[in-house]
């Protein structure tokens, strides 16, 4: 049933009355969680997420989509959400439909429905678009905001980087392909957890990422292989000012002072795209290696370093699904300084082989 | 070590252990299939061990290494927390596994784990780092101690270039005398910082948030005190009975199995004053000042304090169960208490005043573990048209369900001031989903950390036994013929509802 907006907080309120004269469950709610669905086809991507991150965080759910259209108007849809079919709710669910000029009162009406002194987390589905101010009105009143770099080309590193920047520390900026990456800076990490590790550091010649491509790849590396790298760099202290960049059909090299970095596409069965499958790191006096190995989801970690015998290890790193990568972002809604340093870092590197914003042609004015 | 690797600054797991040899003495034992195989396994796949990092068993039962990582295979199996095993975590796990078997009491075997931990040093890197967990009886502690020290096989604690470490389980003695001689004991050997005295209660999650709601919040601290609160009450109720530990619980008793340990440290983190530092010496030394200030309970005080029972036949869940005197290796005369309750008082500014109600036992209506802080009523009965106002409670749910509710009064909707008791639940599994480390995962990986915040340490143990001891000295110096019995399935003996009614209060019903 289509509803005004208005009506909407009402409708809620006798949901749950409904609901608590049946089964005596408790309204708990403990944020508003608002997707912007930037395309229609992810909309229902959108609310399957959504209906899993709820069973363990019960929240307000708003989701908002746009269509084409003269007349412009918001409706409003609202159910509960369940922890199963028929089971208790956990809590409500708001779709909000703008239709034409209407998109641009969304932010607004959004805000309205935000529950009352809980945080607000903005979700973009999808890809950003380069000039759309819809994005920056929403992110005005949030406490977090989450974006899926993945979804995104290598330029939109610096878009992200700068959107960081912007918040002044109003709201933390969170990135689900970021959170995917959380096992490989692990798994880098613990080669250097000993001072043999660290001694080698100062020889670093190369450094290898390889990486399962999209299907038609164009870019010199995948996104999170770009924040993997900026990360890497940024902890390294890399000199990023002059990168220098070579490209092949399936390759790229960049050249960082004295270090080569090497981006390979590497596709592999039951990897997602994107995926990193090999992490190699050479210096003069030794060799790292983190490598996917047959079993998409398990990694052998090795190292060779002088002083310090280490046997190998396999490892498993679960694959994490959308509904749960969101949660970890929701676990820890603060800012993450190294997420903003490793874009920063990132998006300057890969600069030369990605399309600069200010390159692309100036919005088209809406009338 | 690990602070100064720049890949670690930022990241969620910031501290990471340095590789070690983790030897178990008493592998082939219970508590070693139920708990720590499967922490360890746990932790494996949490990819929380560092590379390299060995596991040796050391143990009487005479098995070959294969048969060895068999009975472990079998063990994770059938006790991990994470079903079923994950075989390419596994097969790499495994190859950590070693077996060394022998009698404790012969120099000689020590003399074989060296060499098998010097060959560990070598092929896995683990560079003389050594964690000893002692999943032995107490009365081995002082044979597994001492052989370790001859074999030279603990280091100076001042080396900052390998460390040795013990871990230890309760029982820390059974009285004041002999917890002493162990600290003695273990003191000859290992510093006070080698030594990491378990009391998997500490690992719970929610033991650790009572913490965090104490001290990261504003609005309780203000209220922890004489002035508001009325009295508390602390339960650690099981369901079950013995359970095949007759032998043990008839050298033991609910007092020295749960009350000197478990429920004094849920105690000691409910009361005590906030630490400088979240570190482990400024932690521990306010939880032993809550233990200094308990109020001694006088011989001639024990009777009216303290409330003994054991439980007779009764049912659970809806079967027949046998009393503790029928159950096996108990005797059919026994006066060792399976129930205790008792009025504490903390004599502190804090505290003064405010009655501590305890009560732990076997049998009893079901499991659960809880500390409900009561407040006092309203000073001025306003809305009391109907009797009394219910005062408010808040009420920590250690397990199961772990949580924090609130009791407050509300108005009932409707043209009177009807007031009624209403509850806010904040639950961890519906909050933040999924189940957390277990207590022995978490207290295990802070050992390999060298981070003794959440153990006891030889202070501790002191003052427990110290206010423990006078009361077990009294209650042996006038045995009865027989405890007050209650039925399985029950809140314990009627003496322990007369103990807390006679000041004009009653126990939470949970």
């Amino acid at each position: 049933m289509k509803l005004s907006v208005d009506q909407v907080e009402r409708e809620v309120a006798r949901l749950w009355e409904v609901e608590a004269s049946k089964s005596g469950a408790a309204r708990v709610e403990l944020l508003t969680l608002v997707a912007l669905v930037s395309e229609p086809q992810l909309l229902e991507r959108a609310q399957k997420v959504l209906s899993e991150v709820v069973k363990r965080v019960p929240s307000r759910t708003i989701v908002a989509v746009w269509r084409d259209g003269a007349e412009p108007a918001i409706t409003a849809d609202v159910t509960l959400h369940r922890l199963a079919e028929g089971g208790p709710a956990c809590g409500d669910c708001i779709t909000l439909e703008a239709i034409g000029a209407a998109r641009e009162w969304l932010p607004g009406n959004a805000d309205r429905l935000a529950l009352s002194d809980l945080p607000v987390c903005i979700w973009w589905v999808g890809d950003l678009p380069d000039h759309d101010d819809l994005f920056d009105r929403m992110v005005v009143n949030a406490d977090v905001v989450i974006v899926n770099s993945q979804e995104m080309d290598l330029r939109d590193l610096e878009k992200l980087s700068s959107i960081a920047q912007r918040s002044h520390g109003r709201y933390a900026l969170a990135d689900l392909a970021w959170a995917r990456l959380r096992w490989v800076q692990d798994l880098v990490a613990r080669f250097f957890d000993d001072e043999q590790g660290r001694a080698c550091l100062p020889g670093l010649e190369r450094i290898d990422i390889e990486f399962s491509p999209r299907d038609g790849e164009k870019d010199a590396t995948s996104t999170r292989s770009g924040l993997l790298f900026g990360w890497l760099a940024h902890v390294l202290n890399l000199p990023i000012d002059s990168p220098q960049w070579r490209r092949g059909d399936r390759w790229a090299e960049v050249t960082l002072g004295s270090v080569v970095t090497r981006f390979e596409q590497r596709p592999q069965k039951g990897v997602r795209p994107g995926g990193v499958v090999r992490v190699g790191i050479q210096c003069k006096t030794g060799r790292f290696e983190i490598q996917r190995q047959e079993d998409p989801q398990a990694f052998r970690w090795s190292r060779e370093v002088p002083g310090a015998s280490t046997p190998p290890q396999v490892l498993r790193v679960l694959s994490l699904d959308e509904p749960t990568l969101l949660l970890r972002c929701l676990e820890r809604p603060k800012r993450d300084p190294l997420l903003e340093m490793s874009l920063q870092v990132g998006s300057r590197i890969v600069r030369p082989v990605a399309p600069r914003l200010s390159s692309l042609p100036p919005p088209v004015p809406t009338t | 070590m690990t602070s100064e690797n720049p890949f670690r600054v930022g990241l969620e797991t910031e501290r990471a252990p340095a590789p070690c040899v983790f030897v178990i003495f008493g592998a082939s034992g219970d508590l070693t299939r139920r708990k720590l195989l499967p922490a360890l396994y746990n932790l494996a796949v949490s990819r929380l061990l560092p590379p390299g990092m060995s596991i040796v068993g050391f143990a009487l039962t005479e098995q070959s290494e294969d048969e060895f990582r068999k009975n472990m295979h079998d063990a994770v199996a059938e006790f991990s927390r994470r079903k079923p095993i994950d075989e390419t975590v596994w097969s790499d796990f495994v190859s950590r596994l070693h077996y060394v078997s022998g009698k404790f009491e012969d120099p000689a075997n020590f003399g074989k784990l060296r060499e098998k931990l010097e060959e560990l040093d070598r092929t896995n890197g683990t560079r003389g780092n050594r964690i000893y967990y002692l999943a032995v009886p107490p009365s081995a502690f002082r044979m597994v101690n001492d052989n370790l020290a001859k074999a030279g096989l603990v280091h100076d604690p001042d080396d900052a270039s390998k460390y040795s470490r013990i871990i230890i389980e309760k029982p820390f003695g059974r009285d004041l005398a002999s917890g002493d001689a162990l600290n003695a004991d273990l003191h000859r050997v290992f510093h006070e910082r080698q030594i990491f005295r378990i009391d998997h209660y500490l690992g719970k999650e929610t033991v650790q948030n009572l913490v965090a709601m104490r001290f990261g919040n504003a609005i309780f601290e203000p209220i922890w005190n004489r002035n508001h609160i009325d009295h508390v009450q602390i339960t650690v109720a099981e369901d079950i009975g013995v359970e095949g530990r007759g032998k043990f619980y008839e050298e033991a008793g609910t007092t020295r199995d749960i009350v000197q340990n478990h429920l004094l440290q849920l105690l000691m983190v409910m009361a005590m004053e906030p630490p400088v530092a979240f570190t482990a010496d400024e932690v521990r030394d306010e939880k032993v000042k809550v233990l200094r200030s308990l109020k001694p309970i006088r011989a001639v005080d024990v009777v009216k304090y303290t409330v003994r029972g054991q439980y007779g036949p009764g049912n659970f869940a809806g079967k027949p169960v046998p009393g503790y005197r029928q159950e096996p290796n108990v005797s059919p005369t026994s006066i060792i208490e399976t129930f205790v309750a008792m009025r504490i008082e903390i004599d502190n500014w804090r505290f003064a005043g405010v009655p501590i109600y305890i009560r732990a036992g076997k049998r009893l209506t079901k499991r659960v573990t809880e500390i409900s802080v009561h407040f006092k009523q309203v000073p001025h009965a306003l809305l009391a048209q109907q009797g009394p106002v219910d005062p408010d409670v808040l009420a920590i749910r250690i397990q199961p369900d772990e949580g924090i509710g609130l009791r407050f009064v509300a108005k009932v909707p409707g043209p009177t001031m009807t007031l009624r008791p209403v509850t806010m639940d904040f639950r961890y599994g519906s909050t933040f989903g999924g189940s957390g480390p277990e207590a022995y995962e978490r207290l295990i990986l802070d050992a390999m950390l060298g981070d003794p915040t959440l153990f006891a340490r030889a202070d501790e143990v002191h003052a427990a036994w110290r206010f423990i001891t006078p009361i077990l000295d009294a209650w042996s110096r006038t045995p009865p013929t027989e405890l007050p019995r209650y039925p399985a399935g029950t809140w314990g003996p009627d003496a322990a509802t007369q103990l807390i009614e006679r000041d004009g209060r009653s126990w939470r019903r949970l």
